[in-house]
């Protein structure tokens, strides 16, 4: 179990980067790589040779989180703006634009198959769930107030959801939110499960076990990784060792590891038996906003402030 | 049998009187001796034989008969037989006052024995024996001059005379003139071969003293030969024995100290070898009783000091200080020079160094190292000395001297170390690695605490692997090893993980009932503190934690495990559990200042300031205002509340900052080298204006604080930030916002960037202060008050480009994507704060949307103007570019023609010559008639209208401008209403700064009631409101610069907003909900 990297690119972009997804293989074409910049655009890469494929504008401030559908055939990103904009892959012609009121758009994510992209609410304290197909609306998964709060109370902003991930069976949603809280929804009744606790601070990445849709992995910035029974609401296992904030996390998809990336300038391979780091990659000169795993394995890549994109082969 | 006869008088009989059956009472022989009027030699003889026998009282009852009055006169022409005895008596006497201990008794059998003196010379001046005798007596009192006359006459009479050379053997032998005394004994010899073993003893005392032992060693035992129960010769073989140093050796010598012992009990010499030797095997009852005997039978200095020291000893080995020390006195008493007899000097300083006398046990050990200047041990307890008295260079300067002495001495270069850890760390370290290697070398185990210390050290200069491993040596194996073991591990930490609650002990329960014994030795637990802390440092916080739990779980009064884990607890902002474990600590020990200042930070986060004032007051008072984290953060406090009363009431403001900075003083007063104090009176004289001393503090804090793990202080980097920036040095502010950010924080600190942000704004770069506002809002995206600056720097960005008088069509086309943007962050700001998300005045919102709105406006006229221009610009390109084109075509046909022309004229001249004039006159004038000059002429027309177009549209430009100004007023006219209900709001505001700027001089001195009620009051003004901001001082005085500007430039709508909008971001960064604590402490706690 281990990375050796294969390739970086400098100055990717011309401002840090902040967000990174592949794209999956379609017939025409191999799996791509999908990346979003403080400097305002998207941009597509062959991940062989690190190619520039195609860049994207039409992003006001920075884009804070890209996302691309199971078929490989559309993508979204969103930025600060709120502003979350919906294209397709090959020939980059707008699907849909998603409006939000500011700060209510941050990480999304398409469900396992496809029919729904849910984004992370920022302060509507919510998930917005929208329809792939028709690009309505469909749901608002709402974290229930505490009680004896009133609504003016100053809370809502603690309760700012940064983060989202989709079950592999697709019938959960997690979010993280800026106090630390983790909420599980069941999708489809549309109806708050529970609140997942151990992070008190915020909570900027979550992903689930591609292999077990019970077992939940969350970044926060108390520099830990938590491996939570996302079902039996209980926490398995805290990992350390990262120096600041863990920004991105993503599982293996054999689900043996996790990789993670932090503003430490770090990014760490993490063996899921040993539940210790095996590895830790310092080729960044500043923090780590993303690391994706290749849905088909075998590549993991990473992207940072100091505008870089870099390349591993997992083995 | 020996027998004497007494003659019978007027007969020829003689009484005989059989030696060994001498009656029991004098009184019969007495009778006899008187009634037969026997000679005298006869009562002597008598009365030696009594001695002899050891019937002393007969012997002294017969001389006293024989040396009254009567017999006196009765024998009075019987010269030398009466002097005989009354020599004997003094002898006698002489004996009994040497051997007598009390010294009334001693004194008054020597006055005797010079009264029988006395007598005899008053018999006969002349008589030998008599010198012979007070000579001895004079010896036995010790006073060797006189002693020495009297031999001397004795000798200078009859120089073989032997007891005067014995006696005169003595004198020199106690003047230390062994090879003199060594030449009277060998004449006593040799005038007297058959002389008793005495002399053979004085002999081979003098060789012994002489160094020439092995003669020493045949004289004693011829010595013993002659008399095999002779004490001193045995004793002396003893000694002998025992000196040679083997082991067989020491046992002959016992076993000869135990026979002289047998003979005779009462020699000193030999009570106090026996008593020494008992002390090495450890039998102190017999020591004592020995030495005391020792004690009981001499008077000499010499024997007694060691006895004394015997005694000492064994109390001090039996840990009897008190005791040992009145013994060791008691023993240096008697020693003249301290170069005769070391010991006890040496014994009395460790004693006195026991009990703590630091002073008295230096002169000891001084004593001791000037007569053995390089003994080790000396030096090391010097060194120990000196550093409890604090004189750290003499102390350093004599363990090196040591370790130097003996570079194998493992024990020096650890207390070398030790004494270098607070002053070298690098040379401690050195003297510890050292001691390290030469334990190992012998095989020794290194002491845990070396290893500690070593661990300590690298731990200290960041060089954790290092520590790790030697935190690791020192542990060695146990229980902590399983539980760091990453085989184990997952179960562990699995079901450590399931407790965060961290006070949960299940996990160390269930190992034990799973088999494992958890032990933790109570010398480890430091070492195993340390690896949490180093754990804790490498960011393994979990394997830290399970580590703190498990020393709890072995040692529940382990507070400082207690603060760790709530530190833990706290970093991960998990306050609840970090003020349940901090009172768990409490519970503990209630007045553990660390604890109280830490629970008072946890209120002070969770908002509750009247408890922090409170906690942090308890912790002051629990060291009597020594402890400086208390005494700091109450200055943190008063800073804050300083700066926090949103009334700004002045007043308080003033007592308060004066408050601080009185804190601050009283921590740097106490601890002259406390940084955070020091940064502290920084903030304070900064607040105050005084950006160039504070500058000076904040930079020697900076430069003080690096070089330490343990020290990190980014608050001093933000607040040298902050004066650069107040001074206006913006590229030198952003500079060291940057390096803070990174260097401290992995640029994960929003507010810092919104710092970097401010002073990019103040710097005109609008770009950059956009960027990092993106930055910031991407770290804290519920921060709305991010999104507000950032439509601010938008808003002004767009400003200043329409300002500009020359500008691209693309440049103004971002500023209308980036006004467009402004109005929708702030349109979105004011429907969120419909919904009460966040504090902003909700006019001054749309003050700022309807603002935006109308530049948008004007912008997009701008555009569109600038988008013409650029057509305009493009088609006036193109045309002078077809212009020039068609130009060069024209010249080009032109030469082509000319040069056609000239060749043909060339041909025409050479051909036709003048002959053909006509014809050229002909052909020049069709040429001429042809295009140029008209072209020419329509050329210049065509530029004149060029010109003349381009004033035209210049001019009309220029009517533009005049009603963009004029439509610009008008918006200035709204705005200004605008400004006008800020203005109304913001009276207050100005007058708390200015006050605020006033010299504090007036400031009233509050007692402590009414700062009480006053805190209460802040507390009631909403004190929740936290934003703590050494950022206040540099935006206060930015303000001012700016208002100087403004005040000096008139009315210039721009610059007029451009206060507004300074303003505007200053209430911003004041409405920050970011509770850090820029300032101070934080820091101090983690150092434990």
């Amino acid at each position: 179990m281990k990375f050796a990297g294969l390739k970086s690119v400098e100055n990717a972009h011309e401002e840090s980067v902040w967000a990174v997804t592949w794209v999956p293989a379609t017939e025409t074409r191999p799996a791509l790589l999908l990346t979003g910049s403080l400097d305002e655009t998207v941009k597509l890469w062959r991940p062989d040779d690190m190619q520039l494929e195609r860049t994207n504008t039409g992003h006001c401030l920075g884009v804070v989180s890209v996302a691309a559908h199971p078929s490989g055939i559309i993508a979204a990103s969103a930025s600060l703006d709120s502003f979350v904009r919906v294209f397709d892959v090959d020939t980059n012609a707008s699907i849909a634009t998603l409006e939000a009121p500011p700060s209510e758009v941050w990480q999304m994510q398409f469900d396992p198959k496809g029919t729904t992209l849910a984004v992370a609410g920022g302060g509507s304290a919510s998930v917005k769930l929208w329809d792939t197909a028709t690009w309505n609306l469909i749901a608002t998964l709402s974290i229930p107030r505490p009680e004896g709060l009133k609504p003016t109370d100053k809370s809502s902003s603690k309760k700012f959801v940064l983060s989202v991930a989709w079950s592999p069976d697709g019938r959960r949603i997690a979010c993280g939110s800026m106090d630390g809280t983790i909420s599980v929804f069941d999708v489809t009744r549309a109806k708050f499960l529970h609140h997942l606790e151990g992070h008190f601070m915020p909570v900027r990445s979550l992903v689930y076990s591609p292999v077990d849709p019970r077992v939940l992995f969350s970044a926060s910035d108390d520099t830990h990784v938590h491996m939570y029974d996302a079902e039996g609401k209980s926490l398995v296992t805290a990992m350390s060792g990262h120096a600041s904030w863990v920004l991105s996390v993503d599982a293996s998809p054999d689900g043996a590891a996790i990789t993670t990336g932090s503003s430490d300038r770090t990014v760490k391979l993490w063996d899921l038996n040993m539940r210790a780091a095996m590895q830790s990659m310092t080729n960044h000169t500043d923090q780590v906003w993303g690391v994706s795993f290749r849905p088909l394995g075998g590549r993991v890549v990473s992207v940072s402030d100091d505008k870089s994109i870099s390349l591993y082969e997992y083995s | 049998m020996a027998c004497v006869y007494i003659p019978v008088q007027n007969s020829e009989e003689e009484v005989r009187v059989a030696l060994d059956q001498l009656p029991r009472d004098a009184s019969d022989i007495l009778d006899i001796l008187k009634a037969e009027q026997a000679p005298l030699d006869l009562w002597l003889i008598i009365a030696r034989e009594y001695f002899k026998q050891g019937k002393v009282e007969q012997f002294r009852q017969i001389l006293e008969e024989g040396s009254s009055p009567e017999i006196d006169e009765y024998y009075a022409d019987v010269r030398y037989e009466r002097i005989a005895i009354l020599n004997a008596l003094g002898v006698y006497y002489t004996y009994l006052g040497k051997i007598e201990t009390k010294q009334r008794e001693k004194e008054e059998h020597f006055i005797l024995a010079t009264q029988y003196y006395n007598k005899a010379s008053r018999i006969d001046m002349h008589e030998p024996s008599t010198w012979v005798g007070k000579g001895q007596l004079l010896l036995a009192k010790g006073e060797v001059e006189q002693a020495s006359s009297a031999f001397k006459i004795v000798l200078e009479a009859d120089r073989d005379n032997v007891p005067a050379l014995l006696g005169q053997a003595c004198v020199e032998f106690n003047r230390g003139r062994y090879s003199d005394s060594l030449e009277l004994y060998k004449r006593a010899l040799q005038v007297h071969p058959s002389c008793p073993g005495a002399i053979r003893l004085g002999i081979g005392l003098c060789r012994y003293k002489l160094g020439q032992l092995g003669k020493a060693r045949q004289a004693f035992q011829r010595a013993l030969q002659l008399d095999p129960e002779n004490v001193e010769a045995l004793v002396a073989l003893a000694v002998m024995d025992l000196q040679a140093n083997e082991a067989a050796g020491i046992r002959k010598g016992m076993e000869k100290m135990q026979r002289a012992f047998e003979i005779y009990p009462y020699c000193a010499m030999a009570l106090n070898y026996l008593a020494n030797h008992f002390f090495f095997t450890g039998q102190h009852f017999l020591v004592e009783q020995l030495t005391e005997t020792a004690l009981a039978v001499t008077n000499h200095g010499p024997t007694k000091s060691h006895s004394y020291y015997n005694l000492a000893r064994s109390y001090h080995s039996k840990g009897d200080y008190e005791k040992a020390g009145l013994y060791y006195m008691a023993s240096v008493k008697e020693i003249n020079k301290p170069h005769e007899f070391i010991f006890p000097y040496y014994g009395l300083g460790q004693v006195q160094l026991k009990l703590g006398d630091f002073r008295s046990a230096l002169t000891n050990f001084e004593k001791v190292l000037e007569i053995y200047p390089d003994n080790c041990e000396t030096l090391k307890a010097l060194g120990h000395i000196y550093v409890q008295l604090g004189q750290i260079e003499k102390a350093q300067e004599l363990l090196r001297k040591a370790a130097k002495i003996d570079p194998r001495d493992a024990q020096a270069f650890i207390d070398l170390g030790e004494l270098l850890i607070s002053s070298d760390t690098g040379a401690a370290l050195d003297a510890f690695k050292t001691a390290r290697t030469l334990l190992k070398k012998a095989g020794e185990e290194v002491p845990i605490e070396v290893l500690n210390n070593i661990g300590v050290i690298h731990f200290e200069k960041g060089e954790f692997e290092s520590a790790h491993q030697s935190f690791k040596d020192a542990l060695g194996d146990g229980i902590w090893l399983t539980l760091l073991d990453s085989k184990t591990k997952t179960n562990v930490i699995d079901a450590s993980a399931s407790m965060l609650q961290f006070k949960d002990m299940q996990l160390f329960h269930r190992f034990e009932n799973d088999g494992n014994h958890v032990e933790l030795p109570w010398n480890k637990v430091t070492v195993l503190f340390n690896l949490a802390r180093l754990l804790e440092q490498i960011h393994d916080t979990v394997a830290a934690s399970v580590l703190y739990r498990l020393i709890l779980f072995k040692h529940q009064d382990y507070v400082d495990a207690y603060l760790r884990l709530a530190a833990i607890a706290k970093a991960r902002n998990n306050l609840q559990l970090s003020i349940e474990l901090v009172n768990e600590a409490l519970k503990v020990n209630g007045k553990y200042p660390n604890a109280l200042s830490m629970l008072g930070d946890l209120e002070l986060k969770n908002d509750d300031w009247v408890k922090a004032k409170e906690t942090f007051r308890a912790a002051s008072d629990a060291t009597d205002g020594k402890d400086s984290y208390a005494t700091l953060s109450l200055g943190n406090w008063n800073y804050f509340a300083a700066l926090r009363n949103e009334k700004r009431a002045p007043k308080l403001e003033a007592t308060h900052l004066e408050k601080a900075k009185e804190l601050y003083t009283r921590v740097i007063v106490q601890h002259t080298s406390n940084l955070y104090a020091a940064n502290g009176a920084g903030v304070v004289l900064a607040e105050k204006g005084q950006f160039d001393v504070s500058k000076d503090l904040f930079t020697q804090v900076q430069e003080a604080a690096s070089g330490s793990v343990f020290v990190q202080m980014p608050d001093v980097w933000i607040n040298l930030a902050h004066v650069y920036f107040a001074q206006g040095n913006f590229a030198l502010a952003m500079k060291m916002y940057q390096n803070c950010l990174r260097k401290f924080y992995y640029n994960t600190d929003a507010q810092i960037l919104l710092y970097l942000a401010r002073t990019h704004y103040e710097a005109e770069q609008w770009q950059d202060c956009k960027k990092s506002l993106l930055r910031a809002i991407h770290l804290a995206p519920s921060n709305y008050t991010l999104r507000f600056d950032a439509g601010v720097a938008m808003q002004k960005f767009s400003a200043s480009t329409l300002q500009k008088t020359r500008r691209t069509a693309d440049e103004v086309r971002s500023t209308v994507a980036e006004l467009e943007n402004a109005v929708r962050v702030f349109s979105h700001l004011s429907a969120a704060s419909n919904l009460h998300l966040h504090g902003f005045d909700e006019k001054k919102i749309n003050t700022h949307v309807e603002y935006c709105k109308h530049l948008l406006d004007a912008a997009k006229i701008h555009r569109e103007a600038a988008e013409r221009e650029e057509q305009q610009n493009r088609q006036r390109q193109e045309a002078a570019r077809q212009a020039a084109l068609a130009e060069e075509a024209r010249r080009k046909a032109e030469e082509q023609k000319k040069y056609l022309l000239e060749k043909r004229k060339l041909e025409d001249e050479q051909k036709r010559l003048r002959q053909q004039e006509e014809h050229f006159q002909r052909v020049k004038e069709q040429w001429r008639s042809s295009t140029p000059a008209s072209k020419r002429r329509e050329r210049s027309e065509n530029d004149d209208d060029e010109v003349g177009h381009s004033e035209k549209r210049r001019r009309k430009g220029g009517k533009r401008r005049k009603k963009d100004k004029s439509s610009r007023s008008h918006y200035e006219t709204e705005y200004a209403e605008a400004d006008m209900m800020d203005y109304r709001e913001e009276p207050e505001d100005e007058d708390a700064s200015m006050n605020y700027r006033e010299p504090i001089g007036q400031m009233n001195d509050q007692d402590d009631d009414v700062e009480e009620n006053a805190n209460d009051r802040l507390a009631a003004a909403g004190l929740e409101d936290s934003d703590v901001d050494d950022e206040m001082a540099p935006s206060i005085t930015a303000a001012r610069r700016r208002r100087a500007l403004s005040e000096s430039d008139d009315d210039e709508p721009f610059e007029r907003q451009l206060r507004d909008n300074t303003d505007e971001l200053q209430d911003s960064d004041g409405e920050l909900r970011e509770n850090d604590h820029k300032s101070n402490g934080g820091a101090a706690l983690d150092d434990d």
